[in-house]
């Protein structure tokens, strides 16, 4: 109806008088038909379904979904409106600030801040006795406190902090604040953490592992590891070395807290996982999780360091109750490195073992990571280090034994490919020297030992979907890898990598998952016509709103313009466990669905009912819900929701995900359980200067199995944002301490992040290997695209000249060490003399060609049959595929405990279990 | 992080400059110059030897003139870099500073006094009062050095700018002035040996210009840096050689280098013996090796210093590569 007809100034008579209409979506009622092209064939469209077809092939309208779509915030962000951390500002706010210890490890005898709380322009001040409470970020180690409590854990830890009118009276305060401390022994190497301390860093009670500064220890035996080595024709052994790396993201850690007039809080802070810290801050500060409404800005970058709660922000909220007003605390850089929670620094043994019919007949890895002074997220990732390089291979035994340490170092957590990206390494690079010995193309090494889709892994893992094979496959062919590997001169070389990676993490950290949804997602859409999606999820600049927008377009066959995404308030959101784990598009996307399929079937009954057409024959397209088979037949969007509006006012749904039951029952078990793995490929080519050492990576070929790239654009920005990161790591990124042990490099100048100089020409490629359960067949790209780059690189190293790299990062002054001890074997004065490695095929390389062939066509069945019998890890060692194996065979063990045999020979690591628990020894 | 207040002076002659340093210093009031301020402001940023006073030379406009014998002190490395009628030698070494932003800021004068560097001392004040400080910044403690253990006599923090050795290898005379006068000297005389003094400047005194001689266009030469990356880092070593060719023989040939101790240095015995008796691959190779031999780096910079000392020799081979046909 036009707003001429309206009537203006009379008494409004229900149903007499012509109302306008809100509207949308222009004054075109009857806009475009579903684009056949992106409908699936399964749907009648003409989207070849090469993967075979999905659950929810019936809900594509081809509004949203596979466009490159710029991120909905973006424009906030170019045109410099988005509110980051820092960009919050409060009337009649404080500036916090906070004392940081200057000893690695002391006891905390007094703090004196009468001095301080003298000096004109204080308001308040905090230390260790304001809030005793622990928190941390999982709960079986809560080990933090807001401030520390009778000890200082490492330079830097937070001291006392202090609130005032301005900064330069916040600094001048700390000065004046005297701390006397009793320093303790400090220890910095991760093997010393090992052994027995008289000051252990934490103390576990009864749950303390002898006392040591042991915080987490695991032992897995899986398959036959035993004859893994008797087996073997060919076997490698490397003991790596991994710096630490930090996250190096733009925005420092940023936070406003402030109490209402009610005496709730809000808290406005750069948060991955908003929901883990308002559980802490209930803790911490005493007050129900009511009182509390965490509000996530936007946030500058996270990769895995902005998903623990923060001391600083307990500091901010406990200061602001203190003053009685908004207090700010903003970090500099150096105080992002001294919270630090990167990747942890590792030293790992990886053993691989291949047999005479080139299979992987055996995985032992010890990796011993070293934690920092707290546990953070350190639980998983003592696991990750070794189950998740479980897969994408079919392996004969693993055995993996881990350990994270307490050292005084700022803590180590969580970061971009968690847990995976090191031990990850150090298996392609060992599958890249396996296949040397065998004189086989690793290329078809690996394609000769794919676990195929819809199948378990030796720790039983369910792989739902994979593309592992096609990624391999498409760099191969666009790297021009044939011609090229061992074929390039001296000082230039390709490699190849795998990378493998959870997409979403099976189990909820905080609650029983048969009880909980995963992730919830609530829509109201009103007379406007607009959609308006509330969700926890934290955009974190990956583009989970645009994500979470696109799955409720594409279900309702809308515009984007007309979804918005209330996603920052704990108070509106639902709970959502947070961006970690590469998750958020797996489950907020789904659950998204299922809160849309609910707007959708109110839609289509609207639709019914005014048109009469049979509601199994609706379809969706632009605007419009019309009979498929008579496309005439049909009404626009907004008549069919008014008339599902009518008597009810707006129409609200709401979805949630959950994962369906997984994984074994062994300890440990739920350990990189997850509803679906990512799978990525990658070659790099890379140039080696051998005079100086100095590697510089030209090209890297980048295939990533991401299921269905819900938006292109971010799925490449992904990928190319992993390969800078990845590469960071390999070459030049490490926090480095002094002798005396202090952090040498907590700037931006000094630790050395790749310039744009550095970076290669990245070939983003996506596969999509449509998972049975990911939203439209979607899974991750945020994290599984890391882990690749590394191998990649040190395999392009190699064959560039035959260093076998085993300590990270590879900068120019370790290489050239490296370059001159191949200098010495192979007697050469002059680097420029050295002989690359050549590659002799042996018969092997045939027998494995046919065998990638056949499981090519086995993949492919499978993955296009209704009736798929079940496959575990063991049937290409001639077990029965349908059985797991260790139900057919004693020789293929599953075991959580290390033997004694084991205990009198342990590895770096393993020597963990040497100590007995607490409450297994009679002094406790 | 916050800079301490201090008081910023702006005149807009040398003449109101030297005015201004003339009262400061009769009050015994301390000062630093301020130019671009890439080095001067991070270090105040970090609390490093600040000054309650700081004069500006933004504003004197008798430093920014810039010739092909000339270059102000206030010249801007990114003019200095793109300008014509400067030697192209000078031009690689000043685009090989930091990134485009700060060598739009970043002024020869500048580069020439630039602090010496030490990761023991580029850090934050806590982080400084954490290993309870050092010889260079001991904020009255008398510190030892760090890196030299048990002594605080000398500082040997490094000298890690881009342009001194490419305009010693050309001869650049540098010009000083304060309110007693002017002076000048060769550029290769102007640094002393000590992290901490650095340079013969006198307080009050400043770099007026630098001068090349007029042959200056007669010389070819190179400037290579060892650096992680492309952009941004200091030389963790750094060689610039310049000759001249006078029909088929070496007449002429220098090298310096920088980033590597705490002064850049101007090898003229190394070149002088190698020059005497020049064998074309066999002379480069020889020259390149004394000359890594005649450097001594401690470790206070990203890499480790035997590698940046091995790599000295690769390259001075690397700079002298055409002479290898001599």
């Amino acid at each position: 109806m036009s707003d001429e007809k309206e009537m203006v100034g009379y008494r409004q008579q229900p149903g007499k008088l012509p109302f306008s209409r809100p509207g949308s979506g222009g004054k075109d009622q009857f806009s475009d038909l579903r684009d056949e092209d992106l409908i699936p064939e399964s749907q009648g469209g003409k989207q070849h379904q090469k993967w075979g077809k999905h659950r929810h092939d019936e809900l594509v309208t081809s509004a949203a979904i596979g466009k490159r779509t710029p991120l909905i915030d973006g424009k906030w962000k170019v045109t410099g409106q988005a509110k980051y951390g820092d960009d919050i500002r409060l009337a009649n706010e404080l500036v916090g600030k906070i004392l940081r210890s200057p000893h690695h490890f002391a006891r905390i005898k007094s703090i004196d801040t009468s001095a301080a709380e003298a000096l004109d322009g204080v308001v308040a001040i905090a230390t260790g006795a304001d809030a005793t409470a622990k928190f941390g970020v999982l709960p079986v180690t809560k080990d933090e406190h807001a401030l520390a409590v009778n000890l200082v854990r490492h330079v830097g830890d937070l001291v006392a902090c202090v609130a005032a009118e301005n900064e330069a009276t916040a600094l001048q305060a700390l000065q004046l604040i005297e701390v006397d401390y009793e320093v303790l022994e400090s220890i910095h190497d991760m093997k010393e953490g090992l052994e027995d301390s008289e000051t252990p860093i934490h103390d576990r009670g009864k749950y303390h592992i002898g006392e040591a500064n042991i915080q987490k220890r695991v032992f897995q035996e899986f398959g036959e590891v035993t004859t893994m080595e008797e087996k073997a024709v060919a076997s490698h052994k490397s003991n790596w070395t991994f710096g630490g790396v930090n996250h190096g993201f733009t925005e420092p850690h940023a936070v406003t807290a402030n109490w209402d007039p009610r005496g709730r809080l809000t808290i406005y802070t750069p948060q991955q996982v908003p929901h883990y810290l308002h559980r802490s801050l209930a803790d911490v500060l005493d007050v129900p999780m009511h009182q509390i409404n965490v509000y996530r800005t936007f946030v500058g970058g996270g990769f895995g360091g902005k998903s623990d709660p923060f001391p600083h922000e307990m500091c901010a909220a406990i200061l602001a109750r203190k003053s009685g007003r908004p207090v700010r605390i903003t970090f500099d850089r150096e105080e992002v490195f001294l919270t630090n929670r990167g990747r942890h620094p590792s030293k790992i043994e990886m053993n691989l073992h291949a047999d005479s019919e080139g299979r992987l007949c055996g995985v032992a890895t010890d990796a011993l990571i070293d934690g920092g002074s707290f546990a953070s997220f350190g639980h998983v990732t003592t696991y990750y280090n070794g189950v998740l390089h479980t897969a994408p291979y079919e392996i004969g035994g693993f055995h993996y034994t881990g350990a994270r340490v307490w050292t005084n170092k700022p803590a180590s957590g969580a970061m971009r490919g968690h847990g995976a990206v090191n031990s990850r390494c150090a298996v392609e690079v060992g599958i890249d020297d396996l296949s040397s010995q065998l004189g086989v193309d690793p290329m078809t090494f690996r394609l000769a030992n794919l676990l195929p889709p819809l199948s378990a892994t030796i720790t039983g893992f369910r792989i739902t979907s994979t593309g592992m094979r096609e990624c391999l496959e498409k760099v191969r062919e666009a790297s021009g890898w044939d011609e090229k590997f061992r074929n390039l001169p001296l000082g230039h070389g390709i490699g190849v990598g795998c990378g493998f990676f959870i997409s979403g993490s099976g189990l909820p950290i905080h609650w029983d998952p048969n009880k909980y949804p995963h992730a919830t997602v609530h829509l109201k859409i009103d007379m406007d016509g607009g959609v308006t999606i509330h969700t926890g999820a934290a955009d974190i600049g990956q583009g989970s709103d645009t994500v979470v927008a696109q799955s409720v377009a594409e279900v309702l066959g809308l515009p984007l313009d007309m979804i918005r995404v209330r996603s920052q308030e704990s108070d509106t959101s639902p709970v959502d466990l947070g961006s970690y784990s590469s998750r958020v598009t797996f489950m907020n996307a789904n659950a998204a669905i299922s809160a849309a399929m609910k707007i959708r079937e109110e839609l289509l009954a609207a639709t019914t009912e005014i048109t009469g057409a049979d509601g199994a024959r609706l379809v969706i397209g632009d605007r419009r819900i019309y009979d498929k088979k008579d496309p005439a037949v049909g009404i626009s969007y907004l008549e069919a929701l008014h008339k599902a509006l009518e008597d009810r006012g707006a129409l609200v749904a709401s979805g949630a995900y959950r994962t369906p039951p997984m994984g074994r029952a062994h300890k440990g078990a739920a350990a990189g359980l997850a509803p679906a793995y990512s799978f990525s490929a990658y070659v790099a080519e890379v140039k080696v200067d051998v005079e100086t050492g100095q590697t510089k990576v030209l090209n890297v070929w980048a295939a990533h199995d991401c299921g269905k790239a819900l938006n292109p654009l971010s799925v490449e920005g992904q990928i190319i944002g992993s390969c800078h990161m990845g590469m960071g790591q390999v070459l030049s990124e490490e926090m480095s301490y002094t002798r005396s042990g202090h952090l040498m490099n907590p700037n931006l100048l000094e630790y050395k992040i790749p310039s744009i100089h550095e970076m290669p020409n990245v070939v983003p490629i996506i596969v999509e290997s449509n998972d049975p359960e990911g939203p439209f067949g979607a899974k991750e790209a945020g994290e599984g695209p890391l882990l690749p780059m590394l191998p990649a690189v040190c395999n392009a190293v190699y064959d560039a000249i035959g260093v076998r790299v085993d300590e990270l990062p590879l900068t120019p002054d370790r290489m050239h060490k490296n370059i001159e001890k191949l200098c010495k074997e192979q007697g050469v004065d002059d680097p420029l003399n050295l002989t690359p490695p050549a590659l002799d095929y042996s018969p092997l390389q045939e027998i494995l060609a046919k065998r990638a062939d056949s499981h090519e066509q086995r993949d492919i069945e499978r993955r296009n049959s209704d009736e798929i019998e079940p496959y575990h890890n063991g049937a290409l060692f001639g077990y029965d595929a349908t059985i797991p194996a260790d139900e057919q065979s004693d020789q293929w063990a599953v075991s959580v405990t290390p033997t004694q045999e084991y205990l009198d020979n342990p590895r770096l690591a393993g020597s963990a279990w040497k100590h007995v628990e607490r409450r297994h020894r009679g002094d406790s | 992080m916050r800079t301490p207040p201090y008081t910023l002076h702006s005149p807009d002659s040398l003449d109101s400059a030297f005015d201004i340093a003339h009262s400061l210093l009769e009050a015994g009031e301390e000062f630093d110059w301020i130019a671009g301020g890439t080095d001067l402001l991070p270090n105040y940023k970090w609390h490093i030897n600040t000054k309650k006073h700081v004069i500006s030379l933004a504003n004197v406009t008798e430093l920014h003139t810039l010739s092909n014998t000339h270059i102000g002190a206030m010249v801007r490395l990114h003019d200095l870099s793109e300008s014509k009628v400067t030697h192209p030698l000078i031009r690689k070494a000043a685009a090989s500073v930091a990134s485009v932003l700060i060598r739009r800021s970043a002024t020869v004068g500048g580069n020439i006094c630039l602090d010496t560097r030490c990761f023991w001392y580029n850090q934050s004040e806590e982080w400084r009062n954490s290993i309870d400080w050092c010889h260079k910044c001991d904020c009255g403690t008398g510190a030892d050095c760090r890196v030299i253990a048990n002594q605080n006599e000398l500082c040997v923090a490094t000298y890690q700018a881009d342009l001194a050795p490419s305009l010693m290898c050309l001869d650049a005379t540098i010009h000083l002035a304060s309110p007693q006068g002017k002076r000048e000297m060769a550029l290769a005389d102007f640094f002393s040996l000590d992290g901490i003094t650095r340079n013969l400047l006198c307080p009050g005194e400043l770099i007026t210009h630098l001068s090349l001689p007029e042959n200056t266009g007669d010389f070819n030469g190179d400037y290579l840096k060892l650096a992680q990356r492309e952009s941004w880092d200091f030389p963790e070593a750094g060689i610039a050689a310049a000759w001249k060719i006078d029909g088929e023989s070496i007449s002429e040939l220098r090298i310096a280098s920088t980033g590597l101790e705490s002064i850049p240095r101007l090898h003229c015995e190394e070149t002088n013996a190698a020059l005497s008796d020049w064998n074309g691959e066999e002379s480069v190779n020889s020259l390149a090796e004394s000359v890594r031999k005649a450097i001594k780096p401690v470790n206070n910079t990203h890499f480790k210093p035997n590698y940046r000392r091995k790599m000295v020799r690769v390259l001075t081979q690397r700079c002298l590569k055409p002479l290898k046909d001599f």
